[in-house]
């Protein structure tokens, strides 16, 4: 088969961007619908208590008011979550977080369903609540839901850890603490919807998960699911939060009973309150090396706190288990995660599935054996760092594409500079400086489990393609990479490509835009459905040119003779022949990519077909009057595979490293407590560091033209290398993020 | 019983147009652009000025429409993203994002823009630190700046070429 790479590789201009910047994007809230109804949910204001009774009737009276609904109305199974279902659209008997919802408002104006919903009576009986989730195993804890507070348990063990780390030269056992965080994107979650003339209920949705949400919402009501269909609007960012439904069920519901367009929109305050956040999460790692600094062994126990729902705690806890050891090799491994029920808010899918908590927590660990050993941190990891042939903690031996050497070789020169110019330069009585090295391994696509996606491409008798995908673009960019994938397979310009985008009544199912999956795995079903239709031509042309098909190539447009580029057929000519043949015109991608499941006991498997890998270089400077960290300076190297769109890739680093900043420094939401970005701070322009982003290509023979992810890649070495900075700097290690003021300025005090 | 909400005439010009409107008193300026006159590229992302994704000119000056009452705009004229390229059909800033990869999910940038245009206006010529000053009200948790300041450094110099 020909390609034309010409599309691969290139940082064209982004699509939907031109509408983005004249305002005329259609984002949730911007929909205009006839009358619409707003819809206001009724939410617990208790973390734990059975619900008695709700009183709807004086509510339901005040001017305005369409309708309350309570789990009652739900027609079909009131119970949701992607992965375990453990998670009522309303609450029927208990609520098990402040925010849980018990009613849903529909009503004439915002105010009017506002005030109704403050005027809803519900009766609660206070319930003992948990919020620490090792009290929340202890036996006689409050029980959140009726399976126990135990979740989930993956155990991931390689070889003998605990006699391994008595042959070790050095031994470091610390704890390691991280907290919630809130997602952040800048459009807070919102819906809108109708009814079609055919009674289709249509929503609009803020999402990273169109199909998931429909058959959530078919089942919810327990309708057939050609009475749905989910439409992906313009979407604000979601980076893992709007992997849940959110408020796709409210509008399903009202659009149900009521028959009338809707509209949900989320303040910024309810996005706090109501959304998943990250889990926080307790790591007690031991890690023993012998005195050339190589790896023999590691143990670690991670408790997982996911709140109130499953959301994707258990996803969650299987990733952190995986990657717990970092991308090296290991030879002794013993990791226990526990993903525990609490009181707290829910906790899912946030930008890297609980990696960038366990990477603060393997990369601290590089930090102090090679203190401990004299070694250098980057010596220490260029030692270790997994290779092409290396066995996994689960037993997989990689194949290809292991760039981590690679990444860690584009920052040493950045490394050595920046480590002579601190020493250089020394401290000044209120400032120090630091630098410090992050790594990761990231491993694409959901863990051990199948996860395909699918494609169709559609050539019409004008010989223009058409391109149908399921994937939710969220703001990273898939919509233009997808397209210059199509383009690159068909040999035509990636704006040629006409696409039909994440609506589940035209498109199949992509799976959800998360695990950094859609480069690789939807870009693979879309190069499928390609490559099937440029083979369709090329028969076609084979007949009329008769030569080989070796011998031919497509090309803006044509199918050309190699040998002669002036002997050439339009595409459109060789639709029109195959269609009086009765060969079809819109062909089928398919890819699932090839893994498997995860031992029970052992955690033995091959959880991802690929990995990416990065490391960060970070140089910060602290006052240590106030505790004030800035980061100077942010070197990030990521192997991606193949960059498709480098500014996009570099756009995904740099917005990691925002990200990551955050993560290191400043953000913690505080349950009950933390409602508005007055209390929830994440960087704004003056807090970034200079971005140097580096692209790494070691090239993945099963991706498409080589490209494997980067989306949670980009976030992930930052805070490891911020707080290696930090601990460089002060000479005093801080164990639990984020590395805020007060515990900068207590580890400065601390200093000797 | 809801209380009869006093409204407001108010007439003002919005993107070089005049409107008249009766706003509610405690109407925001957001809600009276994105509801009545149905200039949704201002964006709601916060509510309580914290964010910036609500960015529109007032006479010139960058403000956060979810701050300020409706009944303020009387008299004045606002500038949306609908029309920053004022007859053109797209202005430089917006030329320079596009080429500069500075959009992702899109939904912090025509407050962006707006503010963009305003430290521009006021310093023609900024270097990063100013650019970041001015646009430190700004929320954007998809790009991480960077591609913003270059968008918005490439628009400075393409000025400066101009008038030299
Ligand atoms: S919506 Fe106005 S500042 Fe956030
Ligand atoms: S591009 Fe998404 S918030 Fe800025």
């Amino acid at each position: 088969m020909t390609e034309k790479v010409g599309a691969i590789g290139s940082s064209i201009p982004r699509r939907g961007a031109l509408d983005r910047l004249t305002g005329a994007s259609m984002f949730s809230a911007d929909f205009r619908l006839e009358n619409p109804l707003a819809l206001r949910a009724v939410r617990s204001p208790h973390s734990h208590a059975r619900v008695l009774r709700i009183d709807t009737e004086e509510a339901s009276r005040m001017p305005g008011v369409a309708r309350i609904f309570t789990a009652r109305d739900i027609p079909g199974k009131n119970l949701t979550g992607i992965i375990n279902k453990d998670r009522p659209l309303l609450v029927e008997d208990k609520v098990r977080f402040v925010g849980d919802p018990v009613a849903l408002v529909a009503a004439e104006t915002e105010e009017a369903a506002e005030r109704a919903a403050g005027a809803v009576n519900v009766l609660y009986e206070v319930l003992p609540a948990v919020y620490d989730p090792a009290d929340a195993l202890a036996n006689e804890a409050p029980l959140i839901h009726e399976k126990g507070n135990l979740l989930f348990r993956r155990r991931v063990v390689r070889g003998d850890a605990a006699s391994a780390f008595s042959s070790c030269a050095v031994v470091v056992e610390e704890t390691y603490r991280t907290s919630f965080l809130e997602h952040c994107y800048l459009e807070p979650d919102a819906g809108a919807g109708w009814v079609d003339a055919d009674g289709t209920l249509v929503i609009i949705a803020s999402t990273q998960n169109p199909h998931y949400d429909h058959s959530e919402v078919a089942a919810l009501l327990g309708v057939e699911d050609g009475r749905i269909r989910i439409i992906q609007a313009a979407t604000g960012g979601g980076f893992g939060s709007k992997l849940d439904l959110n408020m796709q069920g409210f509008i399903g519901l009202a659009l149900y009973h009521l028959q009338r367009p809707v509209r949900c929109v989320y303040s910024r305050e309810e996005t706090f309150i109501a959304t998943s956040k990250r889990h926080a999460l307790i790591m007690e790692m031991k890690t023993g090396a012998g005195k050339d600094g190589r790896l023999h062994a590691m143990k670690c126990r991670i408790l997982c706190d996911t709140g109130a729902y499953g959301s994707y705690g258990i996803a969650v806890a299987s990733r952190a288990a995986v990657h717990a050891g970092g991308p090296y090799e290991i030879e002794h491994v013993d990791t226990e995660v526990l993903c525990v029920y609490t009181n707290n808010p829910v906790a899912g899918a946030m930008r890297g599935f609980g990696t960038p908590q366990v990477a603060f927590a393997h990369e601290s660990q590089m930090d102090l054996l090679a203190e401990k050993l004299g070694m250098d941190p980057f010596e220490i990891r260029r030692r270790n760092a997994l290779r092409v042939g290396s066995v996994t903690a689960t037993g997989q031996k990689l194949e290809a594409s292991v760039g981590i050497g690679e990444c860690l070789d584009a920052i040493k020169e950045s490394y050595e500079k920046a480590r002579s110019a601190r020493s250089d330069r020394g401290d000044s009585p209120f400032t120090c400086r630091g630098v410090g090295i992050g790594a990761m391994w990231y491993g694409i696509g959901n863990t051990g489990m199948q996860n395909p996606s699918t494609a169709q491409v559609e050539i019409d008798l004008d010989g223009a393609v058409t391109l149908y995908t399921g994937c939710a673009d969220i703001g990273q960019g898939s919509t233009t990479v997808l397209a210059q994938i199509a383009a690159g397979t068909l040999g035509l310009a990636p704006d040629e490509i006409r696409m039909i985008v994440a609506d589940t009544k035209l498109t199949t199912n992509a799976g959800a835009t998360s695990a950094s999956r859609q480069t690789y795995i939807s870009g693979n079903a879309v190069r499928d459905a390609a490559a099937k239709l440029v083979d369709v031509l090329l028969t076609e042309a084979v007949d009329l040119m008769k030569v080989p098909k070796n011998s031919l190539a497509v090309e803006g447009g044509f199918v050309v003779y190699k040998g002669d580029t002036d002997r050439r057929i339009a595409f459109s000519k060789l639709a029109a022949r195959a269609r009086r043949k009765g060969i079809p015109l819109r062909w089928q991608g398919y890819f699932d990519p090839v893994t498997s499941p995860l031992n029970p006991d052992t955690g033995h498997g091959e959880p991802y077909a690929t990995y990416a890998y990065a490391c960060h270089l970070a140089e910060v400077t602290v006052d240590i009057t106030t505790g004030e960290v800035t980061v100077d300076r942010v070197v990030a190297a990521h192997d991606v595979g193949r960059a498709i769109h480098p500014e996009g890739v570099v756009g995904q680093i740099c917005g990691g490293v925002a990200m990551g900043v955050g993560f290191a420094l400043m953000e913690e939401f505080k349950p009950g407590v933390t409602a508005s970005f007055k209390d929830y701070h994440i960087p704004t322009a003056n807090d970034m560091p200079e971005v140097v982003p580096l692209i790494v290509e070691s090239s993945e023979p099963t991706g498409p033209f080589g490209a494997k992810g980067v989306g949670e890649p980009a976030l992930i070495p930052t805070a490891p290398a911020v707080l290696n900075a930090l601990s460089d700097a002060l000479g005093k290690r801080i164990y639990h993020l984020p590395a805020n003021l007060e515990r900068v300025l207590e580890a400065a005090n601390k200093r000797g | 019983m809801i209380e009869p909400l006093k409204t407001v005439p108010i007439s003002f010009k919005v993107n070089g147009r005049p409107v008249s409107l009766e706003v509610g008193a405690g109407e925001t300026a957001l809600h009276a652009i994105r509801e009545r006159l149905q200039l949704t590229g201002a964006k709601e992302g916060c509510g309580i000025g914290e964010c910036g994704a609500c960015t529109i000119l007032v006479n010139a000056k960058a403000v956060n429409a979810c701050l300020m009452l409706a009944a303020q705009m009387d008299g004045t004229s606002i500038r949306t993203v609908e029309g920053l390229a004022g007859g053109g059909s797209i202005h430089p800033l917006q030329k320079a994002f596009l080429d500069h990869h500075a959009v992702q999910c899109g939904f912090c940038t025509p407050g962006l823009l707006m503010s963009a245009a305003a430290l521009l206006k006021e310093h023609p010529c900024p270097d990063r630190r100013t650019i970041a000053d001015g646009l430190s009200g700004n929320l954007c948790r998809c790009t991480g700046y960077r591609q913003i300041f270059q968008a918005v450094e490439a628009v400075a110099q393409g000025e400066k070429e101009k008038t030299q």
